[in-house]
């Protein structure tokens, strides 16, 4: 699960050069602290989306550095370390009871998406009002959770594609294929919520 | 992704979504770039897709962990640091026993970091409710910012009200009088116009410098219920002055001087007057 995959640079670089001039002193430990506890608020925060539990999310993150830390030593410095602990922790909850049941009910088959050019709806009539944050909230947990973890993913952690299709093992154009219907689906679960407004 | 992008034909969905992400190669980029200085339909799917995307972006920061869940999984980390130093170190991970919460000495660069990680949760947060609670000064500021980092041209290149006043009729649902170049103030100039949308509303966006500062103008129709009646002030170096006549509500933005700004307010909001 750690593996040693090509994670593509973060642009957190300060973090990692912190890690190379760090590793020299043999102070493993302490390097894998600096980089991991300030990832704590974000993965807390991609962790609850998994588990809707607060309890269940603070074993999730507890779990994952646990993991990380233990292979630390396979990850690559000048790579993606936020990407690296998010696979382990994607991987940690898949082999959780939530999640085995998860992936269960969930998964959506990845049937490459015909690339639609405008025409029916005008973007005009879709545009979204971006004041109601609960209608979000609403049509982001009525997702399939596949295209709602890449959403996450893409837009609220801001890793890269690349880094996407290693954390959830998927081609590349299964991340922009379901980045695409990701986006497409919600549009149309906001549709109802907001009405006029959108 | 791989293929060169077709200028003549509309963005495709997966181009589209490759463009907001900062995803397409320099190349599919200008090729895009240079279809929506021309499509117009293009373009306000682009604009919807972005705001859509920030709009996830600030939903799906949603769940915070309690405060003294950082202290317990410092010190849990820190245990468990101290477990891995002394034994030979492992290259495979192992399944790793959970150490019960105690109290473990946090040594000085921990207590470091986990400051760094509260105070980067606080700042999450007030960033957050600040974004929320002025969405659209942010919206403005988007905007703005978006004109002076792209070289993308305007959806009309004139310095002339009379090209870009028409321009307008039938794509807003009102209309405006623009101010001739010798009733301007001195060195501000007429670049250019671009539709946009403002807080969900079809909006006139004109773009002018004064003294080679950029300046975006926002003409909107001014409603009865507007939550823009209280959007002034200054926000990371920038101004932002509202004017407002019996039908417009007029929003400047701008890193002019705000006395030059209010000037040119001034000149367009005398023009909608009825002769
Ligand atoms: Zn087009």
């Amino acid at each position: 699960m750690s593996g040693s995959a090509p994670w593509t640079t973060d642009r957190n670089s300060s973090q990692v050069e912190a890690y190379r001039t760090m590793l020299s002193e043999t102070s493993r430990c302490d390097t894998f602290e600096q980089l991991a506890l300030p990832l704590f608020p974000s993965l807390y925060n991609h962790a609850f989306w998994l588990t809707h539990d607060q309890a269940e999310a603070e074993d999730l993150v507890q779990e994952t550095f646990s993991k990380a830390l233990g292979a630390f030593d396979s990850f690559q410095p000048g790579t993606n370390f936020k990407a690296w602990t998010i696979r382990i922790l994607r991987n940690t909850f898949l082999t959780t009871r939530t999640g085995l049941a998860a992936s269960r009910t969930v998964f959506l088959e990845d049937h490459p998406e015909k690339l639609d050019t405008p025409g029916g709806s005008t973007p005009e009539d879709n545009l979204i009002r971006l004041d109601n944050l609960a209608a979000l909230h609403i049509a982001l947990e009525q997702l399939p959770p596949q295209l709602r973890e890449v959403l996450l993913l893409c837009d609220v952690d801001e890793i890269k594609y690349k880094d996407i299709a290693l954390i959830l093992d998927v081609p590349i154009g299964t991340v922009m294929s379901r980045v695409s219907r990701a986006r497409r689906t919600l549009r149309q679960l906001l549709q109802p919520q907001l009405g006029e407004s959108l | 992704m791989n293929e060169k992008p077709q200028i003549t034909e509309h963005l495709n969905s997966y181009t589209l979504n490759a463009f907001i992400d900062g995803e397409l190669s320099p190349t599919e980029r200008q090729g895009a770039e240079q279809h929506l200085a021309t499509c117009h339909a293009c373009a306000l799917r682009v604009l919807s897709a972005t705001q859509l995307k920030a709009a996830t972006a600030r939903a799906g920061h949603r769940f915070a962990p309690p405060a003294e869940a950082l202290g317990r999984f410092a010190a849990q980390l820190r245990s468990q640091s101290q477990l891995q130093t002394n034994p030979l170190p492992q290259t495979s991970p192992q399944p790793q026993t959970k150490t019960p919460a105690r109290l473990y000495s946090i040594r000085p660069a921990a207590w470091a970091a986990l400051a760094a990680a509260i105070l980067l949760t606080i700042s999450l947060l007030s960033w957050r409710q600040l974004h929320q609670t002025n969405t659209l000064a942010a919206e403005l500021l988007d905007q703005h910012l978006a004109i002076l980092s792209s070289a993308a041209t305007p959806q009309v290149i004139s310095s002339d009200r009379h090209t870009v006043k028409p321009w307008f009729q039938g794509r807003l649902p009102f209309s405006f009088n623009l101010p001739d170049t010798a009733a301007l103030p001195s060195d501000t100039i007429l670049k250019g116009a671009d539709l946009t949308y403002l807080n969900g509303q079809p909006a006139a966006l004109l773009l002018f410098t004064i003294h080679k500062h950029q300046v975006s103008i926002f003409l909107m129709q001014r409603s009865t219920n507007s939550t823009l009646s209280t959007l002034s002030g200054a926000r990371a170096g920038f101004t932002i002055h509202t004017a407002i006549t019996p039908d417009l509500r007029i929003v400047a933005v701008s890193d002019v001087n705000p006395s030059e700004l209010d000037n040119l307010l001034a000149v367009l909001v005398q023009i909608q007057k009825p002769a």
